[in-house]
């Protein structure tokens, strides 16, 4: 099959064309937006072409004669949400009848309720505004393919790491620096899945007879703690277990005036009134907020060499998490079945990382 | 031509490096009353548009051969290497100076052709190597010449990170149109400085990504007959470290990429190291007044132009002369003759096998 993978640059979007055009089978479209985003799939000697995921004409003439088209471009909250509606228009001008979406297990939350399914309602009610723009991302997709008639597939990966991932790195790189951290000796769920296996996911996806117009959760074969994908790469990168801060409690997070209104602006109705709004007023308020909530400045009396952990709220919410999905669903549906253990796809992915970052002690 | 008139200059090229770095530097020089813009060349007017307003006095033209400039003018040649060449040879035969862009063109042949051209017409060929005009690079090229810190024993460099060149075209990931990548794009800086410090290496092993199309990670292992060696990692796919780290004798050395006036410093047996920004000679007073920065990273660009006006004038040799810029390439060169596929450690065995064929299909 000839398949249009949209955000060929990015973390996802360049495995996908490594995992498919050395393995032969599929012939791979890479589209990106700009001529710089080209860098990843012109390694290889195969068929670019420059479309915007947010404009449905130059993205339909980008996925002219593809068989199937893969979404795996992101952005930010409010162009999250544009985005599927965009692409069905897109594939159904060219032609395209197969369309992947790459939505996420974000859109049950990051600690997410036991006993959720693909079957459990979603709502758009989180503390980040990531999950939000997910869920409404999600049912705009579904309700783009019944408009359009396309045979659409959206897939709900968790934690996806791999080459290129900012989960691996960042975790590496705090783990160098002494901020990182587990929760309650990290035994929360970490819903895990190596890159690889999302494909294998896209793959099943892409050759599937049967379950069109639905969702899957997908993950890895085993139960990963997140002091499995820790210790993993705890032990990769030689920093002792004991380095690593044990949490049990865990800090608030209250949103800044600034985020309050950058959400505020991301909802539809807003969204739907800022045309109206003149671009000056736009932008001086822009700079206002800019300039609002700076980070606190260092502490000046605290002892030298003693790194604090770093806390986000969607990690703190992640560690919390202690409801592994299932992925019977696309285990039945797709005959969805991870070919890649967790070991070995930390293994590869930290084996990346030493390559990236060209660690001459420590090269393969 | 008086040593006080104004240097005609002829932009040919007006993309994201005309945009970027040439407008604010002429401006500048314009105002300092070294060179006065002549003519704007490029085929597209979105392009030239930025630069016609800042210098509207400029004529704005599709082509160099509609250009009506006096000899004796400059020439900056900063359109995609391909270009380069055959606007290179037309500029010295109409009696111009020429600088080029780096890299100065796409093979050390067209190089050559250009170097006896100019050579030929009397006339000032240089190459955009900025980064040798940069104090922190002044300042490296003294310790390795006069070995202040002992000899030299190793070093290990990593430049670069994801591609956000405003590119105008995929002309950048074209095979056609770029003979390279990530090696000729970023490397051929490092290597001309590499060559600049340390002269040629003994023996090389070069590897990069390239898999039927082009490179976006290379490495290169470089040994010296001195028995200094070391390690080149360059990568338009990951943040690296840009940092170009030396270890002599008495000391080791980081210089943070594009940081023009700024070193860190260690030496042996002492400890900690000295982050410092580069300023100028202490004197005989008492005075911290009289310690000066040198060079930012815009100065010294600014500083290139002015050393060619000054060779114009005849006041002063040209630092980066098409004899210099033609090195970096014979290397480059070099290595993507000898190429092999970069180790790729999270391929799965089958995938690693057609990475391999598909690296060496021409």
């Amino acid at each position: 099959m000839k398949i249009a993978i949209i955000g060929a640059n990015g973390f996802i979007g360049s495995r996908l064309i490594e995992v498919f055009h050395l393995g032969g089978q599929h012939e791979v479209v890479a589209i990106v937006r700009q001529p710089c985003s080209l860098a990843l799939p012109a390694r290889f000697a195969l068929d670019w072409r420059l479309g915007d995921a947010l404009d449905a004409a130059s993205l339909a003439n980008a996925l002219k004669g593809c068989d199937a088209v893969v979404h795996a471009a992101i952005g930010d909250p409010r162009q999250i949400e544009r985005m599927p509606a965009i692409l069905c228009a897109a594939a159904t001008i060219a032609g395209v009848n197969r369309v992947v979406y790459l939505s996420s297990a974000s859109v049950h939350g990051q600690n997410i309720t036991p006993g959720t399914t693909e079957a459990t309602p979603l709502k758009a009610n989180f503390p980040i505004e990531y999950n939000n723009a997910k869920v409404r991302a999600e049912n705009s997709f579904f309700a783009a393919i019944r408009k359009h008639r396309l045979s659409g597939y959206a897939l709900r990966p968790g934690v996806v790491y791999g080459p290129r991932s900012r989960w691996i790195a960042d975790l590496v790189n705090e783990l160098r620096t002494g901020q990182a951290w587990l929760y309650e000796d990290g035994s929360g769920i970490c819903n895990s899945i190596y890159v690889d296996n999302l494909i294998h996911a896209v793959s099943c996806c892409l050759t599937a007879t049967q379950g069109a117009g639905e969702a899957y959760l997908v993950g890895d074969a085993e139960t990963v703690t997140w002091a499995n994908f820790y210790d993993l790469a705890a032990d990769d990168v030689g920093v002792p277990h004991d380095h690593i801060h044990a949490l049990s409690q865990l800090p608030e997070f209250k949103k800044t005036f600034r985020e309050k209104v950058e959400n505020a602006v991301a909802q539809p109705w807003m969204q739907a009134l800022l045309p109206a709004v003149p671009f000056k007023l736009k932008q001086s308020s822009k700079r206002i907020l800019a300039s609002w909530n700076l980070p606190p400045s260092p502490e000046a009396w605290a002892l030298p060499g003693t790194p604090r952990p770093h806390i986000t709220q969607e990690v703190a919410l992640l560690q919390q998490n202690r409801w592994r999905f299932p992925h019977t669903k696309a285990s039945q549906a797709l005959g969805f079945a991870p070919p890649v253990t967790f070991a070995e796809g930390m293994r590869r992915s930290l084996s990346w990382l030493r390559f990236a970052t060209l660690d001459p002690t420590r090269q393969p | 031509m008086t040593a006080q008139s104004k240097i005609p200059v002829i932009l040919v090229g007006c993309g994201a490096v005309s945009q970027l770095f040439y407008l604010p530097s002429l401006r500048a020089l314009e105002a300092a009353g070294l060179f006065k813009v002549h003519a704007l060349v490029d085929p597209s007017a979105q392009a030239r548009e930025p630069l016609a307003t800042a210098f509207p006095q400029a004529r704005q033209l599709d082509a160099l051969d509609a250009c009506d400039a006096p000899p004796d003018s400059l020439a900056v040649i900063a359109t995609p290497p391909r270009f380069h060449a055959q606007q290179t040879l037309e500029a010295v035969a109409r009696g111009w100076h020429v600088l080029c862009e780096k890299p100065m063109a796409s093979t050390t042949e067209e190089c050559e052709q250009m170097i006896a051209a100019a050579r030929e017409a009397g006339r000032i060929l240089a190459v955009g190597l900025y980064k040798r005009f940069f104090p922190s690079s002044a300042y490296l090229k003294s310790l390795f010449t006069h070995g202040q810190l002992g000899a030299l024993h190793s070093f290990t460099i990593a430049e670069g990170g994801p591609f956000k060149w405003p590119a105008a075209t995929p002309s950048f990931f074209n095979k056609a149109q770029t003979p390279g990548g990530v090696l000729l794009d970023i490397g051929v800086h490092v290597l001309d400085l590499l060559l600049w410090w340390l002269g040629e290496p003994e023996k090389f092993v070069y590897a990069d990504d390239a898999m039927g199309g082009i490179e976006t990670n290379s490495r290169i292992q470089l040994h010296y007959a001195s028995g200094a060696h070391g390690l080149v990692h360059l990568s338009r796919d990951w943040a690296t470290a840009n940092e170009y780290r030396f270890v002599f004798e008495r000391g080791v050395v980081s210089w943070k990429t594009n940081d023009a006036n700024g070193l860190t410093v260690q030496l042996a047996d002492t400890a900690a190291a000295l982050r410092a920004q580069l300023v100028t000679r202490i004197g005989g007073q008492l005075d911290s007044l009289a310690l000066t920065p040198l060079a930012t990273n815009p100065q010294s660009f600014i500083a290139q132009l002015q050393n060619l006006a000054a060779a114009i004038h005849g006041e002063s040799p040209v630092h980066v002369p098409g004899e210099e810029g033609i090195r970096s390439l014979r290397l480059i060169a070099a290595c993507y003759r000898e190429r092999t596929l970069v180790d790729q450690p999270w391929f799965t065995p089958a995938e690693t096998t057609r990475a391999r064929q598909l690296a060496v299909q021409p």
